[in-house]
């Protein structure tokens, strides 16, 4: 089962994440896809706590902040992957050392269906950022509708869709595992 | 008739048009502080309250006076009210006119949905 989760931050989507894949993994093979590239204190003591977090539920972690697809090589593809954040994926595919790239969205939208098409459980997270009055400069607009791109992608290739409200999912598409 | 809420950039456009099979030219997109009502999908409100914020229009009155021209219409607006409190006076009024106007058209509307990342969640 694939499952795509969203919603608002501090809304419990990374432990309700957590919950999911290990129920789907059961007695097989779990996988952390950290795609967090750190830039200062603050990123790293979030990745800290949610290795902490994560401590004993059993996830192998495979780093990959960027070509989502190369995350697949060497590991047991019948596992369970949960992909925490497309938010912070797109991040590091659209502003590159070289500048920002307008088509890193489309990539990543095509990149993340092949993930999910590839994988037999997945969680992918990402965040809702689209609902705040505000105009934003051209290179913020571009993410997020870029970030919209890979969520509607990720969206209509994963069996189940889920919004994270105050720790509670709302169900878009599908259902919950057992 | 019919209002379709939900963030920036979820597709809310797209699924009206499958949804109620509209073409191109059943589209109005918003542009300042009036709409064209010979379209049956008006598209973009929030342009319409922004523009109404600057022209010192009010968005509700505006639609109150054409009560009739609507009534079989769908309606599209972006969710602007799950920021912070903007800084920009201009801004904070866009996002109150904008909730004030999806508020009045909701309650009249015959189905009320929302849009995630395409998908609806029915509301009313």
């Amino acid at each position: 089962m694939t499952i795509f989760l969203s919603g608002g931050a501090k809304n419990g989507k990374s432990s309700l994440a957590q919950d999911l894949a290990v129920r789907l993994a059961g007695d097989g093979s779990l996988y952390y896809v950290a795609t967090m590239v750190p830039v200062d204190e603050e990123d790293r003591q979030r990745i800290r706590r949610h290795v902490a977090d994560r401590a004993g539920l059993g996830f192998q972690t495979v780093e990959c902040g960027r070509h989502i697809l190369s995350a697949l090589d060497g590991v047991d593809r019948t596992g369970t992957f949960l992909l925490d954040s497309v938010t912070a994926l797109l991040m590091n595919e659209m502003f590159t050392d070289v500048g920002v790239d307008p088509s890193a969205g489309e990539r990543c939208a095509a990149e993340l269906t092949a993930f999910i098409r590839a994988v037999e459980n997945a969680v992918i997270v990402s965040d809702a950022i689209y609902s705040d009055a505000e105009r934003y400069d051209e290179i913020t607009e571009l993410y997020r509708a870029a970030l919209a791109r890979a969520d509607r992608a990720c969206a209509a290739a994963c069996d189940t869709v889920i919004e994270m409200v105050a720790g509670q999912p709302v169900i878009y598409k599908g259902g919950l595992p057992k | 008739m019919v209002l379709i809420i939900g963030g920036a950039w979820q597709g809310k456009l797209n699924w009206a048009r499958e949804t109620f099979e509209l073409t191109d030219c059943d589209v109005y997109a918003c542009t300042g502080g009036e709409i064209d009502f010979s379209r049956c999908c008006i598209d973009h409100l929030e342009e319409f309250t922004l523009a109404c914020v600057d022209e010192d229009l009010d968005p509700v009155s505006y639609f109150e006076e054409r009560a009739g021209l609507w009534a079989n219409s769908v309606l599209i607006c972006d969710d602007v009210s799950c920021g912070v409190v903007p800084m920009s006076a201009r801004l904070r009024r866009w996002r109150n006119e904008t909730g004030r106007l999806c508020q009045y058209l909701a309650a009249r509307a015959d189905r009320v949905s929302r849009i995630f990342c395409g998908l609806e969640q029915r509301l009313k």
